[in-house]
């Protein structure tokens, strides 16, 4: 009686709580008739949970150094739910107390400098939350896996978590469904399952499932359900079924994997990420490259049709800025000219120059640029104001996009040959500085190599064509997953060193190995952007003065990069570093190796592994084939054997469940009827007629609810299913009086009396065995029936069936029974609020 | 005097007299036959002879005999109810005539006195004392014939008696000799000037039997035996008192399990929550559905209660109890057809469909409802 005094203060000071200076006294939490140690069980429980699920990120974010700030915001804010629930605060203010303790957490953490007092909000603070919103955007959009820990995503993560820690309890505590709390769980481990590449991985795992055990443990220790009791005499094999669920919950999930194609690879391929807000394709051309060569469907497809000889490359945007740690182009919107009516090539006299008139429709593809083959002197048709860069001849929209453009692009085309070049060895004059600047912190493989490369070459172009034999020898591998994997997947110089140690990657990686390196070498360069030459589409469109001109297509899977480098006197000149893609120009072409080929076959480089096959000259006349990886087709092959092995097995088991279900629960049954129940006398009749039961449903005498067992007997023997009561099925109809009379007799007679079924007890007949009368009734009731009944009966037994019927609405039934229960507490504490806000009027 | 009192010796042919009256016995509790319980094997030939015996006399209407001979194994009082001519007083009869007892047979009429069924005292000049004339209730087999036709008063006066097997007259006691049973008729058509038997009386009677015309066959049976005198008259008792006692005993030890009780109790309940009847079921007739049902069980040569006797015993035991809802009778339904609808929708008993599941373990739902009872979870005393 002593609590009263306290008791009474706590509810008369209603919601607002004013208990807090005995939070510390620890008396409170020990009285025995308190709130005990549940409420700090659970809390540690769902931290546990929360905080070891978190694990998983690890690889999402590179390093730990995350972690901390993450298990400080989950504990606390679990912690502090813990204290309010001790002492014993209204459901909706323990929520409203951890989403506090949540802000606090993370104000303290992230915005120390720019709040009040350390802790408090502030609208200095705001603005900062914007920041560290946009930057964990930018992260999300930007970077692929592992992303550096920097504060905006961290703190995102640390938000995210701590909410997640407020729902879990409220599933787990007083909406009292600990287990619908894994679900919260759940939400976290989708992010690195979907993410990394080797999914959850086991830290993660087993973190979040000893936290999940933990929660559904704890709740039960503290509100036992009286359908889930543990083990006990009364209830014995609790721990066993509990056991059996679970194997078969791993066997499943060992039977899925190999059988649903693309399980082990994730939903999405590796190193693409999820883009939540819309296609930004285009903003930033480096970085959407690796993520458009990785789409596994062509998106963007642009189709254009043109008269030159040879399909040109679609040029986008260059990027000539080799400073920084992530590349983009440079609009230069000071100097860039509208109208794209006439553009000044500012392409110094060649000798001979070829006229190209190039048809492009965009389509769907929507980017600030416009692809048009180079060098453009002219863009007609297109909607929209438009203007260009002199320095660069990139075209960009003013205040339109590429999107559904239709337009005539006419291009000039210096007609270069090695000869033209090798003797273009003036120094460049006249060139903006920008193409010329050396960055600064080149790491030293890249300076290094370059030095080697071009030892020995006099002349720029020879040091080009040094520097493009290099990077497509046999030493470099064509691969769009190799970076993702080794996290240099992206642009920059570091990402350059990383490349160039590793010798493996995609275009950009050698597009900007060759910029760089030219430019390290003296000449200016810089990186187109665009679309490799697509393939003939077979059609033909009718160009206005040039008749039908064959149509080619190019869509994302094209996506290029490649460098251009300017010799005085020639111009800017393309060049192709990137083995196995493109076209190599004629004019850098070695003369002593065969000439470069279309290698744009389809998809010949994007297959996955098809790196590992160094291939950057194929051989004129051998057709690469795709996936020409000599050991990958066995391999395949006994794969898909085993994947089909593992569906007829999958599907037969599915087919035979019922059967299995059906045959597992009778042997059991008549196990039992066999020796009886352990502790009880009898109790052989029991299940003995249950199967009676259902072997009657499974040939379509199915019992009613409200059927007595002797009708049900009496209509059984009646009906024709049991056959002619005096013919030759006559035993069939004694054993299942003989059921009957068994179970009436145990069922309804004196326990262990003088009534009990004397042949049972003293002559152990085996022709008067439970298991002996059943095989008799189902020997007549198969005799008696149709071939479709029997094989209803032997494959999709009724008695099965109808339970599993009767069992699907049962989660709909809990949900709604979860609904009516969450709205009734909601209505309840609507009224307690009305109440107390009425008491507070009126006093 | 409007009422008949019949004496034993009217009814009982000659050189069949019975043996004095059984003493009173104040030591025995309540109703419950002291007599021993006889074997399987007697209780059978006990039963079929007096079927026999009954169906010799009535043609085509076993079943009314046989729920006849229930309900005065099971204790009860019987209530025949039909129309005037097909065999109510007959059937009445021949019951009594069957069994080696005493019967009384009395005329209900409107000005019959309490005082004429119960007994009276006389201040007798001789001994200077008050002497107990018993009254028309003392007997073993009372017949009330048309017993809506006496008044509230003496309806009321036969309705301690069938409860509580005594009379009470001038502050004295007199216990009615075992065993004991009122067979009242009635005609439900000729309702004038009648005191239709209020719903606390009806109660009192374990079941109502409407005899009904017999089919063709019965009807051309009768017409061709009975033709020239009356089939009572060949009856003679083939059991005695003692002998149905002992029955009557036996009934008793009929082993009624658990989930009988349970189905018995689903049953009333379903009956109070039908939206169908305006009164359902009492506690009482739960009683006396069970002691039906057992007597049943007995004459089906059982020593335990399936749910078939009690269903088979329902329509009857229930039927005259309940009251139907205004909009049910005027939809056609009748007493009988709501019990009927009812049973169809009660399941038999949990732990039947508890053993479809393949365990069956008996005393499993017991075992989970107790372990839930004790909640943990301690309101607080705010």
């Amino acid at each position: 009686m002593t609590l009263a005094p306290h008791r009474s203060s706590g509810s008369d000071a209603g919601p607002a709580g004013t208990e807090e200076p005995t939070v510390l006294s620890p008396g409170v939490t020990s009285r025995p008739d308190g709130p005990g140690a549940q409420p700090w069980v659970m809390g540690t429980a769902v931290a546990v949970a929360v905080a070891g699920a978190a694990l998983g990120f690890n690889g999402v974010l590179r390093g730990w150094a995350w972690y901390s700030p993450v298990f400080s915001v989950v504990l606390s804010v679990a912690f502090s739910m813990a204290v309010l629930r001790s002492l014993r605060a209204r459901t909706w203010l323990v929520a409203a107390g951890g989403l506090v303790a949540l802000i606090v957490a993370l104000t303290f953490i992230f915005f120390r400098q720019h709040s009040i007092a350390g802790f408090i909000p502030s609208p200095e603070t705001m603005n900062y939350l914007g920041k560290f919103l946009r930057r964990a955007s930018e992260t999300v959009l930007a970077e692929s896996t592992p992303v550096a820990p920097n504060a905006g995503i961290v703190m995102l993560i640390c938000a995210v978590l701590g909410l997640l820690v407020i729902l879990i309890d409220a599933l787990a505590f007083p909406l009292a469904l600990p287990a619908t709390s894994g679900l919260g769980i759940l939400a976290i481990l989708v992010v690195p399952a979907m993410v990394k590449p080797q999914s959850v991985g086991v830290l993660g795992f087993v973190g979040a499932a000893v936290g999940y055990l933990l929660i559904l443990g704890c709740s039960h220790w503290f509100t036992p359900d009286a359908r889930t009791l543990a083990d006990t005499a009364r209830n014995p094999g609790q721990l066993r079924r509990g056991a059996i669920t679970a194997a078969a919950a791993l066997t499943v999930t060992l039977l899925l994997q190999p059988v649903i194609p693309g399980f082990d690879q994730g939903t999405f391929p590796q190193g693409s990420r999820l883009n939540p807000f819309g296609s930004a394709t285009g903003l930033n051309p480096m970085i959407s490259l690796g993520t458009s060569l990785r789409s596994p469907s062509g998106e963007g497809r642009i189709t254009f049709a043109t008269n030159a000889p040879t399909t040109p490359y679609l040029r986008s945007v260059t990027v000539d800025n080799f400073d920084g740690d992530s590349w983009s182009p440079d609009d230069r919107e000071s100097t860039r000219q509208t109208g794209t009516g006439r553009i000044e090539s500012g392409l110094d006299t060649a000798p001979t120059e070829l006229r190209v008139i190039t048809a492009v429709n965009t389509g769907q593809y929507t980017s600030p640029y416009l692809p048009a083959p180079y060098a453009p002197e002219a863009v007609n048709g297109l909607t929209g104001r438009w203007s260009w860069d002199p320095a660069t001849l990139s075209i960009k929209g003013v205040d339109t996009n590429s999107r559904d453009q239709q337009y005539l692009v006419t291009s000039v085309t210096p007609q270069l040959t090695a000869a033209l070049l090798a003797r273009a060895s003036e120094p460049v004059r006249g060139i903006p500085e920008q193409f010329l600047r050396q960055p600064s912190n080149v790491p030293e493989v890249v300076s290094s190599t370059a030095k080697t490369v071009t030892a020995g070459a006099a002349s720029p172009y020879a040091k080009a064509m040094a520097i493009q034999r290099y990077l497509r020898s046999t030493e470099f591998a064509y691969s769009l997953q190799s970076p993702v994997q080794g996290g240099y997947d992206g642009n920059g110089l570091s990402v350059l060193a990383d490349f160039l140690n590793q010798k493996s990657g995609y275009c950009i990686h050698f597009a900007s190995a060759m910029a760089v390196m030219a430019r390290l070498e003296g000449i200016p360069s810089r990186i187109a952007v665009g679309y490799a030459p697509g393939r003939p589409t077979g059609a033909t469109v009718a160009v206005s003065g040039q008749g039908p001109l064959p149509e080619f297509e190019v869509d994302a899977r094209d996506a290029h990069a490649w460098p251009e480098l300017y010799f005085q006197g020639v111009g800017w000149v393309a060049f192709e570093p990137t083995p196995s893609r493109g076209l190599v120009p004629a004019y850098a072409t070695e003369a002593s190796l065969p000439s470069g080929a279309s290698t744009n076959e389809r998809n010949d480089a994007l297959t996955p592994g098809d790196g590992s096959t160094p291939a950057p000259f194929p051989v004129p006349g051998t057709v690469p084939a795709p996936g020409a990886g000599t050991p990958a087709p066995g391999g395949t092959q006994v794969a898909q054997a085993l994947y089909g092995v593992g569906a007829a097995l999958l599907l037969a088991l599915l087919v035979a469940s019922p059967r299995l279900v059906r045959s597992g629960v009778r042997r059991r049954r008549l196990r039992t009827a066999a020796r009886g129940y352990p502790g009880a006398t009898a109790g052989t009749a029991l299940p003995a007629w249950a199967e009676l039961r259902d072997l009657a449903t499974d040939y379509g005498v199915a019992p009613g609810a409200s059927e007595t067992p002797r009708h049900f007997s009496e209509r059984l023997r009646a009906s024709a299913a049991l056959g002619e009561p005096d013919g030759e099925d006559a035993p069939g109809q004694r054993a299942a009086a003989a059921l009957t009379e068994d179970f009436e007799r145990e069922q309804y007679g004196r326990p262990g009396g003088a009534g009990g079924p004397a042949q049972n007890a003293d002559s152990p007949d085996p022709a008067d065995s439970a298991a002996a009368r059943i095989a008799l009734v189902q020997a007549s009731l198969r005799a008696n029936a149709g071939a479709l009944v029997r094989l209803r009966a032997a494959w999709l037994p009724p008695s099965v069936i109808s339970g599993w019927r009767r069992a699907l609405p049962r989660p709909r039934r809990l949900l709604a029974r979860t609904a009516q229960r969450t709205r009734r507490g909601l209505a309840g504490s609507w009224g307690k609020i009305r109440s107390s806000v009425r008491r507070v009027r009126r006093g | 005097m409007d009422y008949h009192r019949t004496s034993v010796d009217d009814i009982l042919p000659e050189g069949q007299r019975l043996p004095g009256r059984p003493g009173l016995d104040p030591n025995a509790a309540g109703h419950r036959s002291s007599a021993p319980a006889m074997d399987a094997d007697a209780f059978h030939s006990a039963s079929t002879r007096i079927l026999t015996a009954i169906n010799t006399v009535i043609d085509g209407k076993a079943e009314a005999a046989k729920l006849a001979l229930t309900v005065l194994l099971a204790q009860g009082h019987l209530l025949l109810e039909d129309v005037p001519g097909v065999g109510k007083t007959l059937l009445a009869k021949t019951l009594a005539r069957t069994i080696d007892c005493s019967v009384n047979r009395i005329q209900f009429t409107p000005d019959l006195l309490p005082s004429d069924v119960t007994g009276v005292s006389i201040y007798n000049q001789a001994t200077r004392t008050f002497e107990f004339r018993h009254g028309a209730v003392f007997a073993n087999i009372v017949i009330g014939d048309e017993i809506n036709r006496a008044s509230a008063k003496t309806q009321s006066a036969l309705l301690e008696c069938m409860e509580e097997h005594q009379v009470t007259v001038d502050g004295t006691s007199y216990r009615l000799d075992e065993p004991f049973m009122v067979v009242a008729t009635q005609n439900p058509i000729e309702m004038e000037g009648t005191y239709p038997l209020p719903e606390a009386q009806r109660d009192r009677f374990m079941a109502r039997i409407s005899m009904g015309y017999p089919d063709r066959e019965s009807e051309m049976e009768m017409l061709e035996t009975h033709q020239a005198s009356s089939p009572l008259a060949r009856v003679t008792a083939v059991v005695t008192a003692a002998e149905v006692a002992a029955m009557i005993a036996t009934v008793q030890q009929v082993y009624v399990s658990r989930s009988i009780k349970e189905y018995t109790v689903a049953v009333g309940r379903a009956t109070r929550e039908s939206a169908l009847l305006r009164l359902g079921a009492s506690p009482r007739s739960m009683l006396q559905l069970l002691r039906a049902a057992k007597a049943t069980a007995a004459l089906e040569g059982r020593d335990f209660v399936l749910p078939d006797d009690v269903v088979s015993v329902a329509e009857a035991v229930l039927a005259h109890r309940i009251i139907l809802d205004r909009k049910a009778a005027s939809a056609g339904e009748t007493p009988q057809s709501v019990i009927r609808a009812i049973i169809a929708k009660i399941p038999v008993t949990p732990e039947v469909t508890a053993s479809t599941n393949g365990t069956g373990r008996p005393g499993r739902k017991q075992a989970s409802a107790m372990a839930a009872a004790p909640s943990p979870k301690l309101p607080n005393p705010r």
